[in-house]
């Protein structure tokens, strides 16, 4: 049977200026599930993840709930939020930890194109040469019904800096 | 209709492919024989994918019931390394993290003294891993459950190089042979 | 013909509740499986169990990592006769939730299976399960325990092909 694991569109490649959100749009309907790889650094050290937008919606209409690991006091805490205008994706990759280093993230978005509310299931992890640094899980929710057609990812301040990427890819079911 | 269309095709010879694309490709694996690896290596690794991930299940010699897994880039055993996690043991979940360090520390792989048939499993994403521009971020999923016990980690690695990587190397924790039937595959994603 | 590295096996979609979803005669012709499960449930609790190869003995365990938005957990369950892959501990959760399952050398016959799964629910979890036995994995049941999954609730199983 035909099947496709297939990337959709061009991989976003930040240049020298930096970019303050990455986004994917006029994504087909045609795939079942979708996967988005990031590899990504910021230029500010504000907030410990990464967070992802649909549709262009910006209203409080995203909940999440958020594992992370803290390996500079070696405990695990949980957090999450409601009616946020962005939901958590996963980890980030602060600009004082160690140069030429970005973050790894892969979000899983089964469904995107169905008429059922969305969730995302994302983890992500920044790195460092020292303790510091928080590897992510996270349980995502966008209250729409609305398929998908455009992803944005972004932070809470700050922008991507140069050699930061992301690819989008479709899954196709049988 | 359908009568027609099967005619067409014995006219031809068979009937043709279903075409598909996928950007996900196999491209190594390596099973461990009765005769045990002291480590696993994939070389050559070509630069023409964007990511790699390596799917494993693992066991090794250790005269405990787990043990951890080196894992290395271009042959590099220089203090290049850093590594963190986040774990769950059945009681607890807790964090750690080490830097310079000479390889990525993987957690866990079974170890000699456990149940036989139990192996660790662990799924790696290596994102940009021919980039000259960046150094190299892993990010794993991994767990071991012996029945009695079980770890759970979702864990992070750095190698401070921008080299593309060629070459990755799996070895044991301490000093002894993975064991047979352990089994890791290479996956190239486009 | 030419095989695909990753390649969709089935799919289902539940037109009206159910208890259960099954994958079964799962050729041995792959390295690993992945389930991906995107459903809500009518009780709109979440624990998802599941079961191979229709055994129901005391062959499961699980060991999870769990973050529910206010304390990281982590729990274990042996000698039991499911695997937990979604809510060790049933919760309430109205919005739908995703499991990804991996299924490592589902087919290798000189191994114990091991899952590897994350999941997005009430909590962002991670689970780890043993099925003891070295059989390959032929079918697959998932059990929204205690309820039923809804309507709408999708199930796609995916091989992976090492070469």
């Amino acid at each position: 049977m035909a099947t496709n694991y297939t990337q959709i569109g061009l991989t976003a490649n930040v240049g020298s200026g930096g970019a303050s959100s990455i986004s994917f749009t006029s994504i087909p309907n045609t795939y079942t599930d979708l996967i988005v790889k990031v590899s990504t650094r910021w230029d500010s050290n504000s907030d410990g993840f990464s967070y992802i937008r649909f549709n262009s919606d910006s209203g409080s209409n995203y909940s999440y709930r958020v594992l992370y690991g803290d390996p500079q006091t070696s405990s695990s805490g949980s957090v999450s939020s409601s009616g946020t205008d962005k939901a958590v994706s996963g980890g980030s990759q602060w600009a004082a930890w160690t140069s030429s280093t970005f973050g790894n993230m892969e979000i899983y978005i089964p469904n995107y194109a169905g008429s059922t509310y969305k969730s995302f299931s994302g983890d992500g992890v920044g790195e460092n040469n020292a303790t510091q640094t928080y590897p992510v899980l996270s349980a995502g929710y966008w209250n729409s019904t609305s398929a998908i057609t455009s992803i944005t990812l972004l932070q809470a301040s700050g922008a991507f800096v140069q050699y930061s990427t992301a690819s989008l890819y479709g899954i196709l079911k049988s | 209709m359908i009568a027609n269309q099967v005619a067409g095709f014995l006219g031809i010879g068979a009937p043709p492919a279903p075409s598909f694309t996928s950007d996900y490709e196999s491209i190594a694996t390596v099973n461990v024989g009765a005769g045990s690896a002291s480590t696993i290596t994939f070389s050559s690794i070509p630069s023409t994918y964007k990511h790699l991930q390596v799917r494993l299940i693992g066991k090794d010699g250790r005269a405990l019931n787990r043990d951890n897994m080196k894992m290395q880039f271009n042959s590099d055993t220089g203090a290049n390394y850093a590594w963190h996690s986040a774990s769950g043991d059945g009681s607890s979940a807790s964090a750690s993290g080490t830097a310079g360090d000479n390889f990525v520390s993987l957690y866990r792989i079974s170890g000699n003294s456990s149940a036989d048939n139990t192996f660790g499993a662990m799924i790696i994403d290596i994102l940009d891993y021919a980039n000259t521009s960046k150094y190299k971020t892993s990010r794993t999923l991994a767990g071991l459950d012996l029945n009695g016990s079980g770890e759970i980690y979702f864990q992070s690695g750095l190698w401070q190089n921008t080299s593309a990587i060629s070459t990755i190397t799996f070895t044991p924790g301490n000093t002894t042979n993975f064991l047979q039937y352990s089994h890791f595959a290479l996956y190239g994603v486009k | 013909m030419a095989t695909a590295t990753y390649e969709a096996i089935a799919t289902q979609t539940l037109v009206g509740s159910a208890a259960t979803v099954t994958f079964s005669s799962i050729a041995s012709t792959y390295t690993d499986l992945v389930l991906v499960a995107s459903n809500g449930t009518t009780s709109g609790s979440v624990s998802t169990t599941l079961r191979v190869n229709g055994d129901s003995g005391s062959n499961y365990s699980t060991t999870s990592l769990e973050g529910n938005g206010s304390s990281a957990t982590s729990q274990r369950q042996s000698n039991a006769d499911k695997a937990y892959i979604v809510g060790f501990q049933a919760a309430s959760y109205s919005s739908p939730y995703i499991s990804i399952i991996n299924f490592m050398n589902y087919a290798n016959t000189s191994v114990y299976k091991t899952f590897l799964s994350r999941s997005s629910s009430n909590a962002a979890s991670t689970y780890v399960n043993l099925w003891r036995s070295t059989s390959a994995i032929t079918s697959i049941e998932l059990t929204a325990t205690g309820t039923n999954f809804s309507t709408g609730s999708t199930f796609t199983l995916y091989g992976i092909k090492a070469e």
